[in-house]
């Protein structure tokens, strides 16, 4: 059986990214966050192999001016502890923006494409879970359940998920009833099928978009949560619980905050400038389309 | 291999040179300029003492018995005054009374209050109204703080001008030691809390629960001289880093509860004092030795043969510490100090370890911001455990729920003391009906010991047995006492006549009456 074409999927998502590659801000979002990551990807094998610390190992007396940046409240080396501090951010950031994506995307699809009852019970479950501040949903969930990594990542993705699935359905809306999804409709092709290959395809941009906001989102709460000791716990190196341990040393041995404040600021404004150059090119195709 | 080596320090920072900007900028901020002159000659009168005290919040209270956070506690310490309490080096101190005597069999003990003695309005305080006093305390229907170490007390009968017996349900040696808590200030008979009077050396002006509250000299304080300040001002700072900014910017004269490791930075800040004081605090680790693997006393000797003591005060308590020997109360004149100090020894905690069949021990250790340093501690001894095999695996808990339903059931927890002497102690942590026996410690033998010694007036032989009594906590307790913490406080260079203080109570023991201005 052969499916209607759709012509214009591949390019038009390569158009987005390359449009939105083309922008300068673009350009500076992907070297901001490339470099952050790199950081966090490496850090771990790269922290004791220049410095000769391990994390948890006692580099001297606390908060001191040993090594390069200093010891930390139980005289660790801040330097390795800082390079080591981004690996487990960046997963638990990757994997709750995944949860949040995939959970969203399919709720939202599935609502906008089925329209109905089964619209209004999805995103009227959604405007309930969007009633919380996602940042005191995951306080409730961690303060009973016990900080636990696997529980971090699940409650941030699923807080993500209602406002991904908004999205998601807005955008399934204004395509489901186009010529092509008529076509395959048509052809009898079963709708697990037509949300995967017809409308998914056709509604990366404002999910990109979206992607590129919940992984900003993600690792602010993710650092947010381990600063107020209730996300990564210690004696891991952890750049939100760096940031909380060091920071009554703020004035004598700054680095210790100041590193991975630096490191959670480049990251974010990287994701975000990359998000706001999908936005822009994902809008600049639109009002294509629509010309 | 050193990174030095690779990048010098001074290449990193240059290359950093935007951010090493802002570190002299915090540090400057605020602060005072101009020579400091240290006060010296007598003590001088006048001024305001302003002191930036820890914690507090809506709750806080006037009520003189049942002080809870530290802006309370200072507030009981220098509004009121019991009837007798510690000085500085943890001696008893006599205050609202003049004596206090025990009958030959320690089941009366008598106390004679101070001659010309008065509170604050102007009116002497007479024996009626301490026995109105211990009966507000031991109110059954609400008990008061200091009950709770009271459960001896039978009667409070007032028996002369000045004198007032104090008839206990069973002997006690070391009543008087109970009776010396700063919970227990007498106050009129009819002591209202809208009229918070006491005996103490200020009197109340102001206050405004969670913020300040603020205090004029007693005119009729029974120091002569004292105190030497006209006013008292305490503010409330439950946040470190605000109170620490108070002090380097002189809002406040004083503050308590400095963390140790910003004790070099202030010492080196000429404008300001260190306040370093020895105590008993102690952060155990507890053991349930009621519970697997710690109810074999091999384990928990192991547990302590694992732990670096030097090393734990070094980096948890950035020095400011002396060691323990698994033993409390070290100011007791009891103390056994003749048991060995306790050594890391690795090759022998492997060793119980094996023969208790735990070659691999793997444990979870519970901690939580129960106190500076608490959780610091838990991570060196997962550090130094590993040296013998141990996994220790941490379960980080928020102080509420550290102190919530669980506490007293954690198997392998941390938990913080007051100085406190032995008998105290043990009444406290250490018997079966104890209010807090966190390593469910019940020994049939110690607890003899221990009884024979409460009634045990002679105290030679009282101090034999408790040398006794600790000999078997130290050879198959539940506790492992690392060390005492140092209490650090700071102030301004101007401010005078405060002292270090043994009972672990910030700042001189919050006895504002000595402290001047220079």
């Amino acid at each position: 059986m052969s499916t209607p074409t759709v012509p214009s999927t591949r390019s038009r998502k390569s158009t987005v990214f390359r449009r939105a590659l083309a922008l300068p801000q673009a350009k500076i979002g992907l070297t901001l966050t490339a470099v952050v990551v790199l950081l966090a990807v490496l850090g771990p094998w790269l922290g004791p192999w220049l410095t000769g610390y391990d994390t948890t190992g006692f580099a001297g007396k606390p908060f001191h001016s040993d090594g390069v940046a200093g010891t930390d409240g139980l005289g660790r080396d801040v330097f390795t502890r800082f390079l080591a501090g981004g690996a487990t951010l960046l997963l638990y950031a990757v994997l709750a923006t995944a949860i949040g994506i995939v959970l969203g995307t399919a709720l939202g699809m599935l609502a906008g494409y089925t329209g109905g009852r089964l619209d209004s019970i999805i995103m009227r479950g959604n405007d309930v879970l969007l009633s919380f501040p996602q940042l005191v949903f995951a306080l409730l969930a961690i303060a009973m359940l016990g900080p636990q990594g696997w529980l971090l990542v699940l409650v941030i993705g699923i807080t993500h998920a209602p406002r991904v699935a908004r999205v998601a359905r807005q955008a399934t809306v204004a395509v489901k009833d186009s010529d092509y999804i008529k076509a395959a409709q048509l052809y009898a092709m079963p709708r697990r099928r037509i949300l995967l290959r017809e409308v998914l395809p056709n509604i990366t941009g404002p999910l990109m978009v979206e992607l590129g906001l919940r992984l900003t989102y993600s690792i602010g709460y993710v650092a947010s949560l381990s600063f107020l000791g209730l996300g990564i716990q210690p004696p891991a190196a952890d750049w939100g619980l760096m940031i909380n341990e060091n920071r009554i040393a703020l004035v004598l041995e700054p680095w210790g905050v100041l590193l991975p404040v630096l490191a959670i600021a480049v990251l974010t404004v990287g994701t975000n400038l990359v998000t706001d150059s999908l936005a822009s090119a994902a809008a600049g195709r639109e009002k294509e389309a629509a010309a | 291999m050193s990174f030095d080596k690779r990048i010098s320090r001074r290449n990193f920072l240059v290359g950093s040179a935007v951010l090493a900007g802002t570190a002299p900028l915090l540090a400057a901020c605020g602060g005072r300029s101009g020579a400091v002159t240290v006060p010296s000659g007598p003590p001088r009168r006048g001024g305001r003492l302003r002191v930036g005290v820890t914690g507090g919040g809506a709750s806080d209270t006037l009520d003189p018995h049942i002080p809870a956070t530290s802006p309370d506690i200072a507030r009981v310490r220098n509004l009121y005054e019991p009837l007798l309490y510690r000085d500085h080096d943890y001696e008893l101190e006599m205050l609202v009374a003049e004596s206090l005597t025990s009958s030959p069999d320690a089941t009366t003990w008598t106390a004679t209050l101070r001659e010309g003695i008065k509170f604050h309005d102007g009116r002497p305080v007479t024996p009626a109204d301490v026995v109105a006093t211990f009966r507000r305390i031991l109110d059954p229907d609400d008990p008061k703080s200091g009950a709770a170490s009271l459960t001896m007390l039978g009667d409070v009968v007032a028996t002369g001008d000045r004198q007032v017996e104090f008839r206990l349900s069973e002997a006690s040696t070391v009543f008087d030691d109970y009776l010396a808590q700063y919970s227990l200030g007498v106050v009129p008979a009819d002591f209202s809390m809208d009229n918070p009077v006491g005996t103490g050396p200020f009197r109340l002006q102001g206050f405004t629960p969670g913020l300040q509250s603020s205090f004029v000299r007693n005119e009729h304080y029974w120091r002569p001289g004292q105190p030497y300040v006209d006013e008292l001002v305490l503010i409330n700072f439950p946040e470190d880093d605000a109170r620490i900014n108070a002090l380097l910017s002189s809002q406040v004269d004083a503050i308590d509860q400095v963390p140790v490791a910003l004790v070099e930075v202030l010492r080196s800040d000429e404008r300001l004092r260190v306040l370093s004081a020895q105590t008993g605090t102690w952060l155990p680790f507890t053991m349930r030795v009621d519970r697997p693997p710690f109810d074999d006393v091999r384990v928990r000797q192991a547990l302590r043969l694992v732990v670096d003591r030097e090393q734990m005060i070094n980096q948890v308590l950035s020095g400011q510490g002396r060691i323990g020997n698994d033993l409390y109360a070290p100011f007791d004149p009891a103390y056994a100090s003749e048991l060995p100090q306790r050594k890391q020894d690795i090759a022998q905690a492997r060793r119980l370890l094996a023969e208790a069949g735990h070659p691999n021990l793997d444990i979870e250790l519970v901690t939580a911001p129960i106190q500076a340093g608490a959780v610091e501690a838990a991570q060196v001894f997962q550090q130094q455990a590993k040296a013998a095999g141990v996994n220790v695996r941490l379960r980080r808990l928020d102080t509420t729920t550290f102190f919530g339903e669980n506490y007293l059931s954690w198997d392998f927890a941390q938990s913080f003391w007051y100085t406190r002497n032995y008998l105290p102690q043990v009444a406290n942590g250490a018997l079966p009906q104890s209010p807090y026996n966190e390593t469910h410690w019940e020994d049939p033998e110690f607890l003899d010991l221990v009884r024979r010694a409460d009634r045990t007036v002679d105290r030679a032989e009282r101090e034999e047995l408790l040398k006794q009594a600790q000999r078997i906590e130290y050879e198959r307790g539940g506790n492992i006492i690392w060390g005492f913490m140092n209490q650090v406080d700071a102030f301004q260079v101007y401010v005078a006549g405060l002292v270090p203080d043994r009972t672990g109570l910030p700042l001189s023991g919050y006895s504002f009456r000595e402290a001047w201005l220079g």
